[in-house]
């Protein structure tokens, strides 16, 4: 093997400074103790003598305690020689068989011996020694020891090669045994799998306590059926492609993070991963004989494929991070399950814990290793159905709340794309009509039916979710409208039982001069309201608060900054507290209204509602008073028809209105449309002012004229007239003549 | 009546310049428009309230922006319906945004355009940072400008541009001379008076646009006085000047002086009056016993917002016995 011969060839150079190696093969048979010891020590010699003395001292308790040094597999003897060539190879450090001359096989070292002489071997290092062994290097066989048993051993246990603690730190070759069956390197140092494949018949194989890394050299023991490796360095389970029949295997207290390559192990029985580093379980299809599957202590959180087990009996997941059963949801298609453990793991802390596992695992006979009692069975599966229906209704509420969400979704992009376009054009005054405003009316209708009945039931329109462009909900005391066509909710009829309850009204995704419109509507339809809440409703100016003084009543206003500019002004909130003072406010946006702020409202816009209430000439209050009766008129016939007992409801509700807060009733709020509306029908009634003024002005000014000329030409024709009189008279009798002639014409 | 204009000219144009026949249409407009309530209590006391209100400048209140700014005296009694209405706000010491004066505008005038306040704005902040914060007397003053002479302001723009694009085609000045000053300018002067234009220069074409201009625009001996000052002026420059000046204001008589702006004792009577009567107040003010007659009109006080404010104001300091001096000076 490279890394060993590379190792000796440098540490011969080095003649004794490297390597820390460490082979102590000690044969505890009594007739013939033979103890070889091969040593590697990075150390300086004096410390590794030391080491050397420390272990001997522990061997040689270990043999007072049983007078055996391999205590677990009884009747073995082995008896272990030091190959010269790995001797040599082990870069001449001390190379020692102790008590004895190398060679000898059978000599018995005196166990009182053995520590001044491994001392000694320990100091008498390397050159002698090397020099020695320096023939061997020869050999074809890298640099192992070769083990010998008596041929008495041999009898004795022919099948069975025990190297129990041992301080083995490489497997040594083993000669001769090839009928072996059973091999034994517990609690040894080995950190490679080497020179065993020529026991091809070795059944057994313990290495559990060394120092593997690395699965490997088994490729050719192919009637190997128990392999334990617990205990080891172990990162990847690989290599084990040709051991088609084996039965156990054991990697427990290794570094493994994952399963695999086991797939082909159609006879194994059992299989320990106790105590490694999975993180999750999955691969395990094709271990068609798997009864027994120990993965304790792990971080595994979930597992898969258990289903494709079909001889599984018993699962032990105790102490990984298994937290939920949709993780592990695949056991309960495991029928043959009886035995399964998840204590240590979070989802035993749960209280649904034990009754979940039962139900779903009902041939379980061993839960958590307590058996599992009938009673336990009936109160999970009783605990079971329960879940189930709550489940499936919880189930429903989510699909219904992603509905929701779907649809809020879909308004709020709605919204945008209409913010967008909106302001892209160029002011345009005039609202564009919805285009959605078809889809609108179709929706209300799809789901209207069934929902003022339901309150607490989201009102999540079927259908495509493109389609969706309002929503209405219910909510206990809340009720919240997205999108500017779930306003028309507060048309249809709702049960005064929903009515009365509902204190709550959230807009979103509605214009604000489109909620004004339905305020009339509102404050009859649900006359508890006391909460109104807008977000998203383009809010920009302090005036549009004007329209909510019309409500029956208001005890709290938030109005969310998102989509509300007008939130961001100092004044808002005092704007607010004045003009709504008659319904003395409790708490705009989550703060209490205080003395204070009311005080400061009315110092800061006081005198506005004073000068507008005294200052402005009757003709004006009482059209602009009137303009706010006229709305809600108008609003109300809009919306149904007559109904001459609500009209008049309002009527007084309205005169109660003016008598509350005339000086502040003149502060209205008219919406862009309607405003526009009235200014078309102003404009129109200007035009044919002016044609009237302009007529009668004209007329005044030309009879003016006429005045004037007349008076200016007045004085003139006097005297002409004077003169003209006065020539007439000028000869009395002629005169005279005429006069009578005259007269007597006429008779 | 008999003043020689009057004689001067047509009696049809003499009142549409005199926006007499303005008056009337609306009158007869309003007349229309509310002829069931007017009808009630009789056409000649309508036109006699009517009237009434448009002297007390009351007219404007609540009112279509076109019919606000359709004649001088309109616009002035808006200028003093807004100082009046909110005076409270800038005495509070908040100092607002933009867009906040425009809400507080379009409180009194639901359709008052945006651009104006804008630009109203942009005297104030010199046409810099359009979002910052104003005080509400910065506000008004420019806003007075603005809103007073917005068309006259609008042609001294075009012709702040014309002299800064430097075609000046009906300039007095010899070429010659005016060319040469241009061109020393840059070599003795620091970026400041790379701005702008030569005031005298703008002095002569704003003469002359005073002269023609049908509109109302200030008095020219002001601008020369605000013009004589400096050698150059920025177009902004120039506009504050105008907003700041003492002269112009008084001339408009719209509003206080800067001084006596926050000082309006029979308004700030009638607040005391209001808070009196916020709900759940413990401590009444001790009003003034004939106020509590409610929305008692107060037209004595009112009068005319021309001449009179300066009139009534006076009393009022006289009977408050502060601030002689500010008020001797003014009349």
């Amino acid at each position: 093997m490279l890394p060993g011969k590379y190792r000796a060839v440098s540490g011969r150079a080095a003649s004794n400074v490297n390597c820390g190696l460490h082979l102590v093969i000690q044969t505890s048979s009594l007739p013939d103790r033979n103890k070889v010891e091969f040593r590697l020590s990075k150390e300086t010699p004096s410390f590794s003598g030391r080491l050397l003395q420390h272990d001997l001292e522990r061997n040689y308790s270990s043999r007072q305690g049983d007078g055996r040094i391999i205590s677990p597999v009884p009747r073995s003897r082995p008896s272990c020689l030091p190959s010269p060539a790995s001797v040599a190879d082990f870069c001449g450090l001390d190379v020692r068989a102790a008590a004895s001359s190398i060679p000898a096989l059978g000599e018995p070292p005196a166990q009182t011996l053995s520590r001044p002489r491994a001392r000694q071997g320990c100091h008498s290092a390397g050159p002698n020694v090397s020099g020695e062994h320096s023939s061997l290097v020869s050999s074809s066989m890298p640099a192992f020891p070769i083990l010998h048993r008596s041929t008495e051993e041999k009898i004795l246990c022919s099948d069975r090669l025990t190297l129990e603690r041992q301080k083995l730190t490489v497997c040594p070759i083993i000669d001769g045994e090839e009928h072996l069956r059973l091999l034994n390197f517990q609690h040894n140092f080995i950190t490679r799998i080497q020179n065993i494949s020529n026991l091809q018949r070795l059944i057994f194989l313990d290495l559990y306590d060394n120092q593997i890394e690395e699965i490997s050299g088994l490729s050719t023991l192919r009637s190997l059926r128990v392999l334990l490796l617990g205990k080891n360095r172990i990162k990847k389970i690989s290599n084990l492609e040709n051991l088609k029949s084996l039965d156990v295997l054991d990697l427990h207290g290794n570094q493994i993070t994952r399963i695999e390559n086991v797939n082909h192990l159609s006879d194994l029985r059992v299989l320990n991963l106790a105590r490694n580093l999975l993180s999750h379980v999955d691969s395990l299809s094709g271990l068609d004989s798997l009864t027994e599957l120990n993965l304790r202590h792990n971080h595994i959180t979930f597992v898969r494929d258990v289903d494709a087990l079909p001889s599984l009996q018993r699962l032990f997941l105790s102490f990984n991070n298994i937290c939920s059963f949709d993780s592990v949801c695949c056991l309960a298609q495991c029928s043959s399950l009886s035995d399964i453990s998840f204590d240590g793991n979070p989802i035993a802390q749960e209280p649904w814990y034990k009754h979940t596992v039962l139900q779903n695992m009902a041939q379980l006979r061993q839960l958590d290793t307590k058996r599992v009692t009938e009673e336990e069975r009936r109160v999970a599966s009783v605990v079971a159905k329960k879940e189930e229906e709550k489940r499936r209704e919880s189930q429903k509420q989510s699909l219904l709340k992603e509905k929701k969400q779907l649809a809020i979704r879909n308004i709020a992009r709605q919204w945008e794309q209409l913010q967008q376009r909106r302001g892209s054009e160029a002011t345009g005054p005039e609202r564009p009509g919805s285009p959605s405003a078809a889809q609108d009316v179709s929706q209300a209708q799809g789901s209207g039916p069934a929902f003022p009945e339901e309150p607490g039931s989201p009102d999540a329109p079927p259908g495509p979710a493109l389609a969706d462009t309002h929503l209405v909900e219910v909510d206990g005391d809340t009720l919240s409208l997205y999108g500017a066509g779930a306003l028309e909710c507060l048309d249809r009829s709702w049960s005064t039982q929903t009515a009365g309850t509902v204190t709550t009204v959230c807009f979103t995704f509605i214009e604000f001069d489109d909620i004004v419109q339905v305020l009339p509507k509102l404050r009859m339809k649900f006359p508890n309201s006391l909460h109104l809440k807008f977000k998203e409703t383009k809010l920009v100016m302090l005036q549009q608060f004007n329209a909510l003084a019309q409500l029956r009543r208001i005890d709290q206003l938030t109005v969310d900054p998102q989509g509300n500019p007008v939130v961001s002004f100092t004044l808002w909130k005092y704007y607010v507290l004045f003009r709504l003072s008659h319904f003395s406010m409790q708490k705009i946006n989550g703060t209490e209204v205080t003395q204070n702020d009311m005080i400061m409202a009315e110092r800061l816009f006081g005198i506005l509602a004073h000068v507008a209430s005294s200052e402005l000439p009757q003709y004006r209050l009482i059209s602009i008073l009137g303009d706010a009766r006229k709305k809600q008129f108008r609003y109300l016939l809009d919306a149904k028809g007559k109904r001459p007992g609500l009209v008049s409801e309002d009527a007084s509700d309205s005169r109660r209105l003016l008598t509350e807060n005339t000086n502040r009733a003149t502060l209205n709020y008219s919406t862009r449309d309607f405003f526009n509306e009235r200014l078309e029908e102003i404009r129109e009634k200007k035009q044919l002012c002016r044609a009237y003024t302009e007529g009668l002005v004209q007329e005044a000014a030309g009879i003016h004229t006429k005045a004037e000329a007349l008076q200016r030409l007045w004085p003139q024709m006097f005297i002409e007239l004077v003169r003209d009189a006065v020539v007439d008279i000028r000869s009395k009798d002629a005169f005279m003549k005429l006069s009578l002639q005259h007269i007597a014409q006429q008779k | 009546m008999l003043s020689p204009e009057r004689l001067a000219l047509p009696d049809y144009e003499y009142l549409a310049q005199r926006h007499v026949l303005t008056y009337m249409e609306d009158a007869v407009c309003q007349l229309l428009e509310n002829k069931e309530d007017i009808s009630q209590y009789g056409i000649a006391r309508f036109f006699t309230e009517y009237f009434n209100s448009v002297c007390q400048g009351t007219h404007i209140l609540f009112r279509e922006f076109s019919f606000i700014q359709a004649t001088p005296h309109n616009r002035a009694s808006f200028l003093r319906a807004f100082w009046r209405c909110f005076r409270t706000v800038g005495k509070n010491g908040d100092l607002l945004t933009m867009k906040e004066y425009h809400c507080l505008l379009q409180l009194l005038c639901p359709d008052f355009p945006l651009e104006l306040t804008q630009k109203a704005a942009r005297i104030v902040l010199m046409d810099d940072a359009m979002d910052c914060l104003m005080s509400f007397s910065d506000f008004l003053f420019a806003f007075q400008i603005q809103f007073y002479y917005s068309e006259f302001l609008d042609s001294v723009a075009a012709i702040y541009q014309d002299l800064l694009s430097g075609k000046n085609p009906n300039t007095v000045i010899v070429p010659t001379s005016s060319s040469g000053q241009h061109r020393q300018r840059p070599a003795l002067g620091e970026a400041s008076m790379l701005e702008g234009v030569e005031a005298a220069l703008f002095y002569q074409r704003l003469e002359s646009l005073c002269d023609r201009h049908k509109y109302s625009c200030p008095p020219p001996a002001f601008v020369k006085e605000v013009l004589s000052n400096v050698q150059r002026l920025t177009f902004y420059g120039f506009l504050v000047a105008l907003s700041k000046h003492h002269g112009i204001n008084q001339a408009l008589g719209a509003l206080p002086d800067k001084g006596d702006l926050m000082h309006d004792p029979a308004m700030d009577e009638e607040l005391e009056r209001l808070l009196a009567q916020v709900p759940g107040l413990v401590n009444p003010v001790t009003g003034s016993p004939e106020a509590s007659s409610l929305p008692s009109r107060t037209t004595p006080r009112v009068g005319s917002p021309w001449r009179p404010l300066h009139h009534t104001r006076k009393m009022d300091a006289e009977s408050d016995g502060s601030t002689e001096e500010t008020d001797e000076s003014e009349t």
